[in-house]
C-alpha cells in the first residue's frame, strides 16, 4: 500500500500541507479543517507534520457502532458521512489522536489519502511528505526525541 | 458434520462475533442466532431520539445481512436455560437448540430505582429501541423532562432531550453528577456548564415516590420540595443479563467470568460484551466494562476463537466520551485509582480541565474536559488513550506532562508511542472494512 511517508527534517513549517488538505477535504482554505497538522518542536526551531498512519487495526473503524468507517480504494480508512451519527467513539478509540470532529456538521472526519492523490504531498515544496509504496512507520519519533531539550527544561 | 455455533444475543458483541466467525473459519460452519430484539446498536439511540437519524439507521444486521452470512435466526426469542452438559439451549417458547459451542452475549438491562410509581405511566428507562420510541413519542416542545440519575447513560441523551425543545431537570442521589465517570473537579465544571445551558441539577436528593399529578407526574423526595414534570426517564443503572444462566454450571461473578480467550468456566461456552467479566488491561484485574468498544473487541476475539483460531486478548481499556452542550467530557483507564500519582490542570479562560494519573512513569488513567470545537481537545483525547493503552514508559517526559497536561502531543511523539502502537491488532491481522456488513472486524 502507498502511504504518506513523513521526513520531518525537511519540514520548514510553511503550512502549505494544511492549506492544501483543507481545500481538498472541504473546498475552502481553512487550516482549522485540515487533517494533517504541523507541530512545532524545540520552541519553533523545527516543525513536523503529523497525520493518520492508516494503522492496521483501524481502531476508529472497528469502534464505529454503525460501520461508518470503511477502507477506500487507496487503502485509507474513510468516514462515510451519510452513515456517521457523530457519536465520537472513533475520536476516543484512535490511539494516535488523528480523528477529527466537525461540530458544524456533527460528523467525524479524518485523512482518507484524498482517495489516492494526497494533496499534502503534492503541496509540500520540500518533499517532507511523500506518497510512497512502503511500510507505515513512526516517522516522527526519533526526530522529536532528539528535539526535546526545551520540554525537559520545564520542571 | 459442520460445527454448530450458537450466538445468544444480537447486540454489538453477538454481531461482531458472527462476522468474525465467517471471516476466520476454515470450513463453513452452521451459525444460529437467538436474540430477544432485532439487531441494532443501542449507543446510537440518542441520535434517533434527537431525530438526526431515522429508525432504520439503528439496525445493524438486517435480515439480508443475516441471510448473506447464512445465519439461522430466532429473533424475538429469549434464551431461558443452558444445559452445558448436553449442549442444548432452551428458548422462551419451549423450543431447544443444540450447539457445539455457544457465545453468551446477552448484554445488560436498565434497572429502575425501587420506588412506588417507578413503573407508572410516563416513566421510562432508556436502554432499548422500544423505550426510545416511547420517550420520543412522549416528549413535546416545552415538555418538562426529569432524568433520574446523573450517570453516563443519562448524559448520552441529555443533548437529544434539549434539542427536542424540552426543559430538563436532573436529579441524583449522590452528592454530585457523573460519579462513575469523572472526578469531583470535573463534575463541578460540568454542573456549572449545565446550569449555564439552562439545565437544572439537584444532587444529593433521594427519590421516594413518583405520583400522577394533573396531566403530569410529581416526584417526591425524602427531603426538599417535590418536582412536577411531564415525563420521567430513569437512568438509575444497569444490570448484566445473567439470571437465565442459573443452574447452567457457567461460572459467574459480576458477569460471566472469562479467560483471555473469552472462554467461560465451561470450555464450549464463551461470553462477550456487557455480560462478560473479562480483564481490565490497565489494572490486570477482572472487570465488567459495559461499553461499546469492549463489546466489539470481546465479540471479535470470541468469534475468532470459536472459528478455531488461537487469539489471546490483552484486556479492555475503559474509555468513555460524552458531549454535553458542546463540552467534551472523557475519561480513560484507571481515572479513579486512589493509589495513583495525579497531576491536573485547569484553564482559566475556558472550560478545560485535565487530570493525568500515573503508576511510575506510565500513564494509567486520564480525565479530559474541553470545548468540542477545540481540535486539540479531540486530538488529545485520542493521544491520551494511546498513552494509557500502550503503557509506554514516559521516562523524562512524565515531568513535562505533569507540569503541562495541556501539551500532550510532543510527549506522545517523542516517547515513540506510535512505534509501540503500530504493531498492535486485536486479531493478529489488519482489520477488515465493513463492506456490505454492519461491522468492521
Ligand atoms: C442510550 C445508550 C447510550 C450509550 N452510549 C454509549 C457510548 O457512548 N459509548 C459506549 O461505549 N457505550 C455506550 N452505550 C453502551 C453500549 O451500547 C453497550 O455497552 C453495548 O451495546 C454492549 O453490547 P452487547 O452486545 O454486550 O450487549 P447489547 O448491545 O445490549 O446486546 C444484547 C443482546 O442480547 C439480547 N438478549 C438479552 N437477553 C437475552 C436472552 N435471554 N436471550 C436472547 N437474547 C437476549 C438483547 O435483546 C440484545 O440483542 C450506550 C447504551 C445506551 C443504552
Ligand atoms: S484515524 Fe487513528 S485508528 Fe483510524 S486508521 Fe488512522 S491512525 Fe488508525
Ligand atoms: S463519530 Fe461517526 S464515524 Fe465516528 S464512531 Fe461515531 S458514527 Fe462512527
Amino acid at each position: 500500500m502507498r502511504v504518506l511517508a513523513i521526513h520531518p527534517e525537511k519540514c520548514t513549517g510553511c503550512l502549505r500541507c494544511e492549506l492544501a488538505c483543507s481545500y481538498v477535504q472541504t473546498g475552502e482554505f481553512q487550516p482549522a479543517k485540515s487533517v494533517i497538522r504541523v507541530s512545532p518542536f524545540e520552541g519553533h526551531t523545527s516543525y513536523a507534520p503529523y497525520t493518520c498512519t492508516q494503522c492496521a487495526e483501524g481502531w476508529c473503524m472497528t469502534a464505529c457502532p454503525v460501520g461508518a468507517i470503511t477502507i477506500n480504494a487507496a487503502g485509507a480508512k474513510d468516514v462515510l458521512d451519510d452513515r456517521c451519527v457523530g457519536c465520537k467513539l472513533c475520536t476516543i478509540a484512535c490511539p494516535y489522536g488523528t480523528m477529527f470532529y466537525d461540530p458544524g456538521t456533527r460528523k467525524a472526519f479524518k485523512c482518507n489519502l484524498c482517495g489516492g492523490a494526497p494533496a499534502c504531498a503534492e503541496a509540500c515544496p520540500t518533499a517532507a511528505i511523500t506518497y510512497e509504496e512502503t511500510w507505515t512507520g513512526d516517522w516522527l519519533g526519533d526526530f522529536a526525541h532528539e528535539r526535546t531539550a526545551r520540554i525537559l527544561e520545564i520542571r | 458434520m459442520a460445527q454448530r455455533h450458537l450466538i445468544i444475543g444480537g447486540g454489538t458483541a453477538g454481531i461482531n462475533a458472527i462476522r468474525t466467525i465467517r471471516e476466520e473459519e476454515r470450513e463453513r460452519s452452521e451459525i444460529a442466532l437467538v436474540a430477544a430484539e432485532r439487531p441494532y446498536s443501542r449507543m446510537v439511540l440518542p441520535y434517533y431520539l434527537d431525530r438526526s437519524i431515522a429508525e432504520s439507521h439503528v439496525y445493524t444486521a438486517t435480515p439480508r445481512v443475516l441471510a448473506d452470512w447464512g445465519v439461522t435466526s430466532r429473533i424475538g426469542r429469549r434464551a431461558t436455560a443452558l444445559d452445558t452438559q448436553a449442549g442444548v439451549c432452551t428458548l422462551d417458547d419451549g423450543t431447544t437448540l443444540e450447539y457445539d459451542d455457544c457465545l453468551i452475549a446477552t448484554g445488560s438491562s436498565a434497572v429502575r430505582a425501587p420506588v412506588p410509581g417507578a413503573d407508572g405511566r410516563a416513566v421510562h428507562s432508556f436502554w432499548t429501541l422500544e423505550e426510545a420510541r416511547a420517550v420520543l413519542a412522549g416528549i413535546r416542545p416545552r415538555s418538562h423532562v426529569v432524568l433520574v440519575g446523573a450517570g453516563f447513560i443519562a448524559f448520552t441523551i441529555l443533548n437529544s432531550i434539549l434539542s427536542l425543545g424540552a426543559r430538563l431537570t436532573i436529579v441524583e442521589v449522590a452528592p454530585r453528577i457523573l460519579p462513575r465517570m469523572i472526578d469531583d473537579t470535573g463534575a463541578g465544571l460540568v454542573a456549572r456548564w449545565l446550569a449555564d445551558h439552562g439545565v437544572t441539577v439537584r444532587t444529593g436528593v433521594t427519590l421516594t415516590r413518583i405520583e400522577d399529578a394533573k396531566g403530569g407526574k410529581r416526584l417526591v423526595f425524602a427531603s426538599g420540595a417535590p418536582l412536577a414534570c411531564d415525563l420521567v426517564i430513569m437512568a438509575t443503572g444497569i444490570t448484566t443479563n445473567l439470571e437465565w444462566l442459573q443452574g447452567s454450571g457457567v461460572g459467574v461473578n459480576r458477569g460471566v467470568v472469562v479467560d483471555e480467550h473469552l472462554r467461560s468456566s465451561v470450555p464450549s461456552v464463551y461470553a462477550a460484551g456487557d455480560v462478560a467479566e473479562g480483564r481490565d488491561r490497565i489494572s490486570g484485574e477482572a472487570a465488567v466494562h459495559a461499553i461499546e468498544p469492549t463489546a466489539q473487541e470481546h465479540g471479535r476475539v470470541a468469534g475468532a476463537n470459536m472459528a478455531g483460531k488461537d487469539v489471546r486478548y490483552r484486556g479492555s481499556v475503559l474509555i468513555n466520551i460524552v458531549e454535553v452542550c458542546h463540552l467534551d467530557v472523557a475519561s480513560f483507564g484507571a481515572w479513579d485509582d486512589p493509589k495513583a500519582e495525579a497531576a491536573s490542570g485547569l484553564m482559566a479562560d475556558r472550560p478545560a480541565y485535565r487530570k493525568l494519573l500515573w503508576r511510575g512513569d506510565r500513564l494509567t488513567g486520564a480525565i479530559i474536559l474541553g470545548p468540542s470545537s477545540d481540535i486539540w481537545t479531540t486530538n488529545d483525547v485520542g493521544m491520551l488513550k494511546g498513552l494509557v493503552q500502550s503503557g509506554v514508559a514516559l521516562g523524562r517526559f512524565k515531568a513535562h506532562l505533569m507540569a503541562q497536561p495541556f501539551d500532550v502531543k510532543p510527549a506522545f511523539i517523542a516517547s515513540r508511542t506510535t512505534s509501540r502502537l503500530l504493531d498492535e491488532t486485536i486479531l493478529g491481522r489488519p482489520a477488515k472494512a465493513p463492506g456490505d456488513t454492519p461491522v468492521a472486524v
